[in-house]
Order: C-alpha cells, then structure tokens, then sequence
C-alpha cells in the first residue's frame, strides 16, 4: 500500500473529527432550535407556560391567557379569572396570534419613509430623528387614535399636550349615540352597565350584543346565564329589528319592525307601561302620547306584539337593550334614549340596568372626526399621527378624509402592518403587537386589567411599542413623563393609583405584591368607588323623538343596513385568514361579501341565490353576490362592513366590498354618530352568477332531526311523551306489519337509545372514557370554539378557491338549521345550532373500513387517527355519518414557496405539541388529546387520577357560554356523566345508526311548542 | 351431430369455411404488418396513454386536490371509472371460463377478445385505487407483509378484501388468457417469420400440438375455468361491498351484490360487442363472427339488463319502504336532485335502451346492436357515477350535503383510462390471434385422409 500510512489516515480522521465536532457546537445552529440564548428561569423546553393578560383586539378587554411554548405564543384562551369574560372569548381575540405573526408585518419589518417610488425602510434611529424635528417645527399636530387603554390614553394626551396639538378618537364602531343618551338621561358621560343574567325578559332593539356590541363576551356568559334553562325555568328574549343579526337568531321571539322605528317602539311600550301605573320619570308625559297602535303602524307590524311586550316589561325583571349600531341613524340618539326611558319606566334601573359615575375613557364620535377632517383639508394642521384606526376605510369616502389626510404636509403611522391609511403615511413605524406590548384596562367598574407582552416581539421585525416611541420622542423634544419606557409609566400609574385609592379600593398593601398578583391573574377586583344614579333627569337637551331616523323608509324602496361583521368587526380583523375562513355566524358565507334579502324580494328582483347584483345607492355602488334569507325584512337588504379592502395585506384586499361606500356621511344631529342605514337603495342584476363560498348544505333539518328541541312546557314530562308515543311508531309500524315484518323489539327502536352500556365502548373498565356534552340550549352560534380549534390543532386554511368546492379544513364547524323565522309577521324564531365536531362513536363507521388501521380507536374511547399510517383512501370520510374528517387535498401547511398556504412567521404559531399534517392525509378532532395526555402525565407525576374537569379542550376554554363539558363518562361523579342522563341528552343519530357516540347534546329549550321527533 | 344443426346452434361459424387451412389463414392474416387505420388509432392510443400518465404524475406532484374531490363527495370518477372496468372485465372470464364450462358452443368466435378484453380491463382498473390515493407512495400498505413493525392490513376493510380480489381475478384471468392462446401462438409461429417468429417461439413455450400436450393442455383449461369461475361471481361481489359494507344511504343495501354482477356483465358483455363489431368488420372475420354470436350477446344482455332495472327499481322502493328520513332521502336526491341528469342517463341506457333488444330484428342487425352497446358502456359508467356520487353528496347530515364536479386532470385519466386499455388492445389484435383458431377448428370438419384439404 503506498501514499496513506495507518498513522497519517489516523491523524486525518482525527482532525476531521475534530473539525465536525467544533462545526457542530456553532450556536447559530441552536439558536434556530430555541429562540433564546440564555433559557429564563421559568421556561423549561417542551413545558409551556401561561400569561395572563388583556385581549387587545376590541375595546371590550376581556382576559385571555396566552400559551407560549419556548418563547412562542402558540395559544390564547379566556381566562377564567377574569371578572368581565370569565373564561370565554371570541373568534377574533384568539386570531390575535395571527395579527402577531401575520406575514403582512414582513412589509412592515423597518420604519418605511415614502419616497418617490413608495416605501423605503429607514433604521430607527433615523425614523424617530425625523419624527422628532417634524413635531418640533412642523406645526400643529393631530393624533388619530382608536380607543386606547387608560393608562395609554393618559400618556397619548400628556404627549400631545406637550408637543402641542389634538388628539381624535375614531372607532368606526362607536358607541356615541348610546353615551350621548345616557348623558342626556342621567346627566352622566358614561356607558350603561347591563346586567342581563338578573333579568327574566330581555329585549334587544337590533343590538348585536353577542356579536360587537359593547363587550360580546361578557354579554354572550350573562345571556347563557338568563337564558339557558335552569330548573325548568329560562328567560324569554325578544328580538327587535328589521334584520335578525346572529344575536337575533337566539332569540325567542321577533318582531321584524321597520329600520328606524325602535324610538317609537320603545316609547309606545313604555307609556303602556305608565299608562298601567309605572313611573317614567320626567318622561312620564311624553311616553303618555305614544300609543301601541301607532307605533305598530310605524314599524308596520302587529299591535298584539307590543301589548305582549308591554305585558312581560310589566312582570318586571326585565331588560331592553340597544339599539346598538343598528340604530345609528339620522336619530341614533332618541332611538337610544327611547329605550333607556323604557328601562326606567320598567323599573329595570337599579336592577338590570346601571349607570355609574365613574368617568369611562374618552368617547369617539363620527362629529370630533369630521371636525378634524375639515380642519386638516384647511391646513390648520403640519403633523397628522394615526394609530390603531383605519379612517381611509372606515368612513363614507364622502367624509373626505383621504383628501382631507392627503393634504397634510407630514403624516406618520404606527401601525403593525400597513392599511389603507398607513399607506398614504409620509412615515410608518412598526408597532408591537398587544401581545408584545404592555397596557391596561378598566373593562368594567372595580376591574383593572393588565396587558402584559407574552412574549419577545417577533425578532423577524425591527418593531417598537408606539407609548415607548412616543416617551422616547419625547425625551427627544426635551419631554420628561418620568419613566424611561412605558413598562415604567404604566407601572407608576398604578402605583399612582394604589397609592392614592388603594385603601378606599381594599387594595391595600405592598405595590410590588399587588403589582405580581396582577400579573400572575391578569386582573384585580376592588371596590367599586363610583356612584349609582337611580333615577332619569329631566332633560337637558330637547331631543325630537319624531325625527324619522330613515328618510323615506317605508315606502317600499329597499332599506340598505351596514352592519359590524361579527368575524371582521369594521373590518380591523379581516387581515386574519382565520377569520376569512370561518363561515361567518349568520350567512356562513367565507371570504366574500353577500347581500342579505329576503327570499321574497330576491324572487320578486328575479334572484335566486348567488346572482351578482349591483346595490347602489346615491354615493355609489358595488357588484356583490345574493344571499337569500328569510331573517331580514322584505324592504331591507344588509351588507356586512370589513370587505373590500384595498390596502390592508394579502389575506383582505380584494375580498368582498366595503359598504362604506355606499353610506353619506350623514350623521345623528344630537351625538354625531354616523348613519349606517342608508334608504333608497336599488338592486339590479347584472347577470353575473357565483357560486356562495358557504359551507351550508342545507339549512333545513330534512325530517331527520339532528338538533331537536323541547318546549319549555314540556321540559319534566319528556319521559312521559316517548312512552305515549310508542304506540303510535304509526305508518311505519303498520307498513312493516303488513309486508309480514315485525320490528325487533329489544333493539333498533328510538326509544331503545341509547343501547345499555353504549356510553362506555368496548374497552375494559380500568380505562377512562373521555366524552362531551353540549348544553344547545346555551349555544348561540358565536363561533369561537371553530377558531379556537383551528388555533390548537395547526389546522391550515386553503383559501377562497379550495373553500369555494367545499375543501375547508375544519375539524369543528357550527351548523346552523332555521326551523321558523319569518319576517312577514312577529311571532316565535327558532334557529337551532348545532356544533359539530368528530362524536368519537363507540361504533365507530369510519374504523372498520380503513385498510390500514389508521382510524383506530383508542382504549379511552378516543376515535383517533394516526396520520403517518394513512394512505389517503378517504373511505373513512364517506362513513362517517356525521362528515367531521377532512381531507389535506394540498401541503397546505407548508410555505407558499413550497405549494403551501402559511407564510413564515405565521408557522411559528403552530402548537408543538399537535403533529402538523401534511398531503394526501385525513385528519380530525381528536378531542384535544394532547391535552388530556397532557393532563394524565401531571395527574401521574403527581401520583393522583386526573381531576373531573382538570381537562379542557380548545373549543371549551373559549366558549363564552358554557355550553361546553368535558371529561371521563365512566367515572360516575363527573360533570359530563350527570349531563348525559339529562332528559334533554340525545345524541345525534344514535338511533338511526347505533354509532354510540360520545357527544352528547342537550336539546334547545323553546317557549313556543315543538314538534320533538327526538330520536 | 349434423352439420345444419350445428349451425342452427351457432357451433359453426360459416358453412364457407371449410379448412383447417382456411381458419388459419382466415385469422393470422390479421397478425400481418399493420395498416394505416391500425397505426392510427395506435397513435392516438399511445398519446391517451401520454395523456394519463402525465394527468397522474401532476397529481402526485401536486396532491389529490387536482381532482375534484372533496367532503362530502370523497369518491368521484376514479372510484367510477375503477367499478366501471372491473365491470367490464367479468364478461371475459364469464364467456371463457363459465360458457366454456356449460358448454356454449357460441362462445369459441369472441372468448379471445372478450379474455384479452378482461386482462385489460382488469389491467386499467387495478390503477384507479392507486391513482385515487392520497399517498400512492405508500399504496403498498394495504398488502399484508410480514415487516418489523408487525403492521397488518385492516383485514375487515373491504378495500383490503378488493386488493385481494383484484390481484387473485388478475393473475388467473391472465394466466386463463395466456394458456388458451398457447397453441394459437404455435400456429402464429409457424405462420411468421423472421424476427415475429423468434417472437412466437419464446412465447408458445415449444407447443408441438402432440395428444399428450392437447390432453394436458385441456385438463389444465378445464381446472382453469373451473377456478375462475367463482371469481366472476366473487369479485364483483368483493367490489360491491366496497360500498354495500359502508353506511352511506344508497350503498348500504344488501342486494348490491348481485346488483353488481349482474351489471358487470351487462356491461361486459356490451363493451365486447363494441369492439367486436369494428374487429369484424376491420379485419374481415366476418364467416367467425357471425349474427348468430352477437344474438347469443345480445340475449345476455337483454337477461341482465332486466337484472339491473330490477335492482334500480329495488332500491327505490326499499327505500321507501324503510321510512328512513336519509335513505328516502338520497333516492328523493337520486331522481330529482341536483344530479338527476345522471340517474335518467342511468336508467335510459341501461333500462329503457335495451328493451329494444326483445325485438330479433335488432337483435340481429350488428348495427343496431353495436349503437345500443355504446348507450349500455355509457350507462354503466353513470350507473357507478351514480351510486357513489349521488349518494355521498347527500347523506345523512343536512348541513354537510354537498356538490363535486369532477376536473380536468380526472376528465384526462378517465379518457387516458380508455387510451391505456385500447394501447394494449390494439396491440393484442396485432400479436395475437384474436380469434381462438384451435377451437375455431374444432367445428370444421375434420380432414380426411386423401381430401384436398388434408394437403394443408
């Protein structure tokens, strides 16, 4: 052998050995693993860990608590301990991660200065140099905000105090005119407190407060509370409007009454009241000269409707609610005057109804903006500053803001992605996400609420909270507000207000404990120092109760409603896929916009369902496609605002259209709230026709009952009813017998379900049996638990053109069946809602046909599907009954760049802990089962069995309502054990097909009288 | 037994032919170098096959979302196209094997085609389930191996009962196929030259024609026939079970079975007079071929037409029988939904068209017989299209009813399908002896010692 010696090839070996050893401890390679250096104390890999903290996605501030794993938020959830939101939360709080880590913010990674060819980044340091010399010498400045925090808010004042200009509060969905009635009511600038769940009768006036009004979460627990059965007893909820909003759609009742006609309503109501003997106060004579007929007349619907009305307001412990946004009109604020008059002289204030004293954040109105509108297109301003509002999309072009805006020598945007006003911006500086800020909250009275960051700001964007800019900026112009970041302001706020109420409060003590308990339950209760006002002041302002809220409603031309969308808000959220793909409550249309008509006028046009119509009105038009529904009054049609979006990322622009184009910028005289409801639309088709991005089947049950319902009068007698029904299995009994066939007595009969044991399965007894239970008769179809599932268990979205042939990949989705809703006259709705998620058969159908076992079921009774084993047959999915299994027709979890739909950094929300499913396989809910094995490995740690309730999956720990139980069937002592011997228990076709499934739902209870073909 | 009653039984092809020569001659002429039609239709064949295979390498590239697949309607026209060729290839093994067995002298002038036709069809069908998968890289799953990981098939899956079923009716249809032609490619042998005879030699594995062989040759097609008959019946059954052993309304019936075979038949039978008719006439077997062999085809058709408008009409009245909101349902869908259109081209061909064939006029017009075919092949592909289709796009839960329409890339395979099955038919007319000239010449009058016809 000649050339290597055993020595030299020994020597190389061990220098290249040494040479691959060293390559290999290079920390850049770990630092891709973990996205920290230097591991925090409390985190330990694979373990993860929880922050309490405030949901920054609406003013509402409900607690969430945000799962991180390694540095990574993966998760948010409600937090129980929250006294306002108590465990529940919405769509849009938990598609919070997907504004966190949004690709859209890659566009938005430096501080972008305009240039004459668009963006240009700039480094900070450059940024805030010129942010700084503009505000020194630039002028007055305008800063437009969206509703802020308290303690944020007292900074952005004491800002623009100091560098000397205005601040302008803009929330296209605003609450003016409620404040301004209530102002002109009880002479208090502040919003009422409902308490719903104290109330037996509640009546909405068209409020969507289970959708956007004021604080949905809150309003979804206390409606759950007052109106879910309980002891044979519930509450009754009448509906009031043209349109039944999703909040409509549970109620009990509706009186489809005109657009614009709540005043009339309320105040007729109430003077029946006191013309039966109540007390309205100042009102007392005004109320006098509004009679029911009149009022029917007005709202063209039925007097024997509002005499009932009046009759259940004068049992007492009632409450009427609203009008919300569906009353901004020309006369939003005697609308929303009229029905706290109605409170009053029902005797609800002090009971259902409070007004308190204490001073709420400062109010936006439509008025302070168009102010700032006219101020700004005349000059008067060198600086315009906007931050967390959208006005070049939320305003009627006919506000002029875009010109108004345009016109100012200097504008500067925070903003975590661009939209369309950060667009038109001279400088954008990258904000921090909430989840990545520090803040507060006082989401109600003797509740403060912190937000704290739940994790470092993604790394991939230079971005920087917009309070430590501005303190900052400050510190630049020579400005001390005493704290070198907002962390410190906000921390000094409190210690501020400790200090100076912490005795009166009851919380007393050491500011740093107080201070850690806070961060620890993300809020604190204290005593409520505030005031109660008890009665309604003579009015300060002559408010025109006759004022037509509608001009020329009524007339038989079509009544146009821009409504909050319940996924999309004004359209803020409508950057989240998410969101976009979640069938929205009401029409379950995904990613398009639609025009809701009732089925009548649709037939009467020549419109069948999907036609593109052009809807105009005097400001404009837009081409979108009908959606039939019979929920909405015939001289009404409705369009959901947050589509349409021009500049606002590659998840909204070009999806739907923006209502707003359609509105004036009319506004209410009295609050200066802006007119959603515009009259004298026409609808032409212009022959288009689309097919509805829906994923509705069918609305209509076909005789097979999948969500049955009680009536309340029959609640303690169901058992009675199925054994008189047994004689009389009629028709088909008698077919059978004449054929020669006799039914098998011991099984296959409805009322042999469920078969003895059939809750257990197969499985010996040492084995848990995990199984659900879900109160329908508290379901209001929100929504939350589908994105909340999908945030959990890595479920991708596929987009409009996968969505649109029926590929969405939702392992829960909530159906939503009409058994009566009618506009054509008052009288009962019942929509029924149905969640449906895998049932986890015990007598699986899809198990046995999989030729690869990759359906297996579990020794726990899971129904569960290994992944890596299943080769695509998709035979499971035409078994199932239920059709819960979805299949992943594409590598939609991948990047764009490798045929995927999730951009980086939006797969850095991905939970670790669920496996990330890839093409050509089926998948399913798996009931959270890392969760419970999550829980089965504390519960062995700690050498105990697992809790009843320890548990929770994704869907129930969003779930404002409750609806949702969860936990081990065969310990006999659990919570989801009782429920299923419930009388209203069914399951969904167990006796149509004995698959034993272990979901097990509770039926709706109705006041009207139902037909239960229960199975 | 006299040579007119023969005749009248459809025993004897033509009174013109008169030799053994003659049948020779008459049948390998066929084997020749190929004309231009030939090469045509080769050519659009090989491009179909061009076609299909590129329409499945973009599906595996790009996933099995280039279909139109989706939930609810999880099969579409792969599973369709996949019953409608396992369809077509019962009537291969049922006119060799069964006919050959009751001793259907008819059977001896098409059993060729009619064999190649079911190692072909079979051939096409086993591709669908790989083609439907969602990962056909581990189709091999489904195959029970010992591996260390101890992973067994789901033995109670009909899908692992159809690998068994495709695979078993494959491999004896195939060698069913290849033993019957053995002493026709001795004869082709000795007929070509060149390199087409080196060819012949290989694969007629040295047949002399010696009574040992004919008497070994004969025992082995008789056990063969007897083996591949229960599969006739078998497979399509297993096939059937695909959905009878499923819950979804429209499957779940108890007479599908039958329902199946009787359809696999019908459209068996029907799609070998389809190409038939155009063999006849291209390569002029017209004295083999002869009316009274499309007759005997068209009765068979005529019987399990009848069959199959039986079970449609069946199923509808069970369903109505049952009172079951979702079966009663589905048929509802069935007939007036959103497919209707199928349903009606379903029962028109394969119900309505057929009665014709009661009438012996048509019966025995080849034309009329070979148009008729054509709606029954169409039929029969809507029939599958139907049952699966229909049914899962209306099932049990309202709120996930649903649409499929079906895509491009499964337009090109299912007509790719077609191009793959004519590529090897083509090429088996040129290769092959389409018609079985050994037993073509078990009912020509044997050669007698001295006559001209002993020359040969």
């Amino acid at each position: 052998m000649s050339g290597l010696e055993r020595r030299d090839f020994l020597k190389v070996l061990g220098v290249g050995g040494a040479g691959a050893a060293v390559t290999g401890c290079s920390t850049d390679e770990v630092e891709r693993l973990i996205p920290y250096v230097v591991p925090p104390e409390e985190i330990t890999p694979g373990v993860a860990t929880w922050y309490a903290s405030t949901c920054g996605e609406c003013p509402s501030g409900c607690g969430i608590r945000v799962r991180t794993r390694e540095g990574r938020a993966v998760m948010i959830e409600g937090n129980p301990d929250h006294p306002v939101s108590r465990g529940g939360l919405c769509s849009r709080g938990v598609s919070a991660l997907q504004g966190l880590y949004t690709a859209d913010r890659k566009v938005l990674a430096t501080p972008l200065r305009a240039g004459s060819d668009g963006f240009e980044p700039i480094g900070w340091d450059e940024a805030l140099q010129l942010l700084a010399s503009r505000l020194d010498g630039g002028g007055r400045s305008i800063f437009l905000t969206g509703p802020k925090g308290p303690t944020e808010s007292a900074l952005l004042d004491e800002f623009m105090e100091a560098v000397g200009g205005q601040r302008v509060v803009h929330d296209a969905l605003d609450d003016t005119a409620l404040r301004a009635a209530v102002n002109i009511a009880f002479g208090v600038n502040t919003l009422p407190r409902y308490e719903i769940a104290a109330a037996r009768f509640l009546v909405s006036f068209g409020a969507d407060f289970l959708e956007t009004w004021l604080s949905p979460v809150k309003f979804a627990a206390d409606f759950a509370e007052m109106h879910g059965v309980d002891h044979g007893e519930k509450g009754r909820f009448v509906f009031v409007g043209p349109r039944l909003s999703l909040t409509g759609q549970n109620a009990d009742e509706w009186i489809p009454a005109r657009a614009g006609s709540e005043a009339h309503i309320a105040l007729a109501v109430a003077g029946e009241l006191v013309r039966r003997g109540a007390d309205a106060g100042p009102y007392g004579e005004v109320v006098r000269g509004y009679g029911l007929e009149d009022a029917a007349e007005a709202a063209g619907i039925e007097t024997e409707a509002l005499q009932s009305l009046a009759d259940h307001f004068a049992e007492g412990d009632a409450l009427a609610l609203g009008p919300g946004l569906a009353g901004n009109h020309q006369a939003a604020t005697a609308a929303n005057l009229a029905v706290l008059v109605l409170n009053a002289a029902a005797g609800s204030l002090g009971n259902t109804m409070h007004i308190e004293t204490a001073p709420a954040d400062r109010p936006s109105s439509f008025r302070d903006m168009a102010n700032a509108i006219a101020q700004m297109g005349a000059g008067s301003y060198g600086v315009a500053v906007v931050s967390g509002t959208n006005p070049a999309y939320t305003l009627p072009p006919g506000a002029g803001f875009a010109d108004a805006f345009g016109a100012v020598p200097f504008k500067v945007a925070f903003a975590t992605t661009l939209d369309e006003t950060a667009a038109m911006a001279d400088l954008v500086l990258p904000d921090t996400h909430p989840l990545e800020s520090w803040g507060d909250s006082r989401p109600g009275p003797g509740t403060y609420a912190v937000r704290q960051p739940v994790m470092r700001p993604v790394p991939l964007f230079e971005s920087r909270a917009m309070a430590d800019v501005l303190i900052e900026t400050g510190q630049r112009l020579g400005q001390d507000f005493g704290a070198a970041s907002f962390r410190e302001y906000l921390r000094a706020a409190f210690n501020g207000w400790l200090a100076r109420d912490g005795m009166r409060t009851g919380l007393a003590g050491d500011p740093n404990r107080v201070w850690r308990d806070l961060l620890r339950e993300g809020s604190v209760t204290h005593v409520d120092l505030s005031d109660r006002v008890t009665s309604l002041q003579p009015p300060m302002t002559a408010v025109d109760f006759d004022a037509p809220g509608v001009a020329g409603s009524g007339n038989g031309e079509l009544t146009l409603l821009v409504y909050p969308s319940p996924r999309f808000g004004d359209g803020t959220h409508a950057n989240r896929p998410w969101l976009q793909e979640l069938p929205d409550p009401v029409s379950k249309v995904m990613w398009h916009s639609w025009v809701e008509m009732n089925p009548a006028t649709a037939e009467r046009l020549g419109l069948v369902r999907g036609d593109i119509v052009s809807v105009e009105t005097a400001e404009g038009a837009v081409e979108v496609p009908v959606w039939p529904y019979p929920g909405i009054r015939e001289d009404v049609i409705a369009i959901a605002m947050g589509g349409g979006h021009t500049a606002y990322g590659q998840f909204a622009d070009g999806n739907g259209v923006n209502p707003m184009g359609l509105l004036s910028a009319a506004s209410d005289a009295d609050s200066g709230t802006l007119a959603l409801i515009a009259a004298g639309a026409t609808v032409t088709a212009t022959g288009a026709w689309q097919r509805l991005v829906t994923n509705e089947g069918s609305s209509d049950q076909d005789n097979r009952n999948v969500a049955p319902a009680l009536a309340l009068s029959a609640l303690g007698h169901a058992a009675e009813e199925e054994h008189a029904e047994e004689g009389g299995h009629g028709q088909l009994r008698e077919l059978q017998e004449m054929g020669g066939f006799r039914p098998v007595e011991t099984e296959g009969r409805a009322e042999d379900f469920p078969l003895p044991g059939s809750d257990f399965g197969p499985y010996a007894d040492e084995h848990p049996r995990w199984a659900m239970a879900m109160d329908l008769d508290r379901c209001t179809g929100c929504s939350a638990c589908v994105t909340a599932c999908q945030a959990e268990n890595n479920i991708p979205w596929v987009n409009e053109n996968q969505a649109v042939i029926g590929r969405e990949m939702h392992w829960l989705r909530l159906e939503r069946y009409y058994e009566t809703v009618d506009a054509s006259h008052s009288g009962p709705v019942d929509v029924r809602f149905l969640p449906m998620l895998c049932q986890h058969c015990n007598n699986a159908p899809c198990e046995p046909v999989c030729p690869v076992f990759a359906a297996y079921h579990t020794p726990d009774g899971l129904n569960a599907q290994a992944y890596n084993r299943c080769v695509g047959t998709r035979y499971c999915a035409n078994n199932c009954p239920y059709k819960v299994r979805v299949f992943n027709w594409y590598r939609y979890t991948m990047d764009p760049s490798e045929g995927g739909n999730i951009p980086e950094p939006m797969n850095w929300q991905f939970n670790p802990d669920v496996t990330v499913r890839n093409n050509g396989v089926m998948e399913k809910c798996t009931f959270c089962v890392q969760r419970i094995r999550e829980a089965q490995n504390r519960a062995a740690i700690e050498g105990r069995e697992v809790r009843d309730g320890e548990v929770h999956t994704a869907c129930q720990s969003v779930c404002p309502a409750g609806v949702i139980t969860f936990g081990n069937i065969r310990d006999h002592d659990s919570e989801v054990a009782a429920l299923a011997e419930d009388e209203r228990t069914y399951r969904v076709l167990d006796a149509l097909i004995n698959t034993q499934p272990a979901v097990h739902y509770l039926k709706k209870v109705t006041h009207h009288d139902v037909e239960d073909g229960g199975h | 037994m006299a040579t007119a009653e023969l005749r009248e039984r459809g025993a004897l092809p033509n009174p013109d032919v008169g030799t053994y020569a003659e049948v020779n001659q008459d049948i390998l002429k066929v084997l020749g170098r190929p004309g231009r039609g030939w090469w045509m239709l080769f050519g659009i064949a090989a491009a179909g096959v061009g076609l299909f295979l590129t329409c499945w390498f973009w599906q595996i590239y790009k996933g099995i979302g280039v279909s139109g697949l989706n939930a609810p309607v999880g099969w579409g026209v792969y599973i369709t196209t996949f019953v409608f060729w396992v369809g077509i290839a019962h009537s291969g093994t049922l006119i060799s094997a069964i006919l050959f067995l009751f001793r259907a002298p008819w059977r001896q002038a098409i059993y060729r085609a009619s064999e190649a036709m079911t190692v072909f069809a079979v051939m096409t069908a086993g591709l669908f389930p790989l083609i439907h998968v969602g990962r056909v890289w581990h189709a091999y799953w489904l195959v029970p191996y010992p591996n260390d990981r101890f992973l067994w098939p789901n033995f109670r899956s009909p899908l692992v009962w159809d690998v068994f079923a495709i695979t078993t009716y494959f491999t004896v249809s195939a060698v069913f196929f290849y033993l019957g032609t053995i002493p026709d490619l001795a004869a082709a042998r000795d007929h070509a030259r060149g390199l087409r005879r080196k060819f012949y030699q290989i694969i007629s594995l040295g047949w002399r024609g010696t009574d040992r062989e004919w008497h070994h040759f004969s025992k082995a097609y008789i056990y063969l026939a007897a083996l591949a008959t229960p599969l006739v019946l078998s497979v399509h059954s297993v096939v059937s079970w695909d959905f009878a052993m499923g819950i979804v309304p429209g499957w779940h019936t108890t007479i599908f079975a039958p329902y199946f075979v009787a359809g696999a038949i019908f459209s068996g039978v029907a799609l070998v007079i389809t190409l038939a008719v155009p063999m006849r006439k291209f390569f002029g077997l017209q004295k083999y071929l002869t009316v009274k062999h499309f007759e005997a085809m068209a009765k068979l058709c005529m019987l399990t037409s009848a069959i199959v408008l039986y079970a449609y009409l069946t199923e509808y009245f069970l369903a109505w029988y049952s009172g079951e909101p979702p079966e009663r349902g589905s048929f509802w869908n069935r007939a007036f939904g959103h497919y209707w259109w199928a349903n009606w081209i379903m029962l028109t061909c394969n119900g309505l068209i057929p009665l014709m064939l009661w009438f012996r006029r048509v019966r025995r017009s080849i034309s009329a017989l070979f148009v008729i075919s054509i709606f029954i092949n169409i039929g029969m592909w809507f029939e599958r299209f139907v049952i699966i289709v229909t049914s899962l796009s209306h099932e049990y839960e309202p709120w996930a009813w649903g649409l499929y329409r079906p895509s491009v890339i499964e337009m090109g395979i299912l007509i790719g399908s077609f191009c793959w099955f004519g590529f090897w038919f083509l090429l088996f007319t040129r290769l092959l002896p389409p018609v079985a000239i050994a037993e073509m010449k078990e009912v020509v009058p044997p050669p007698l010692r001295g006559s001209k016809e002993a020359a040969s």
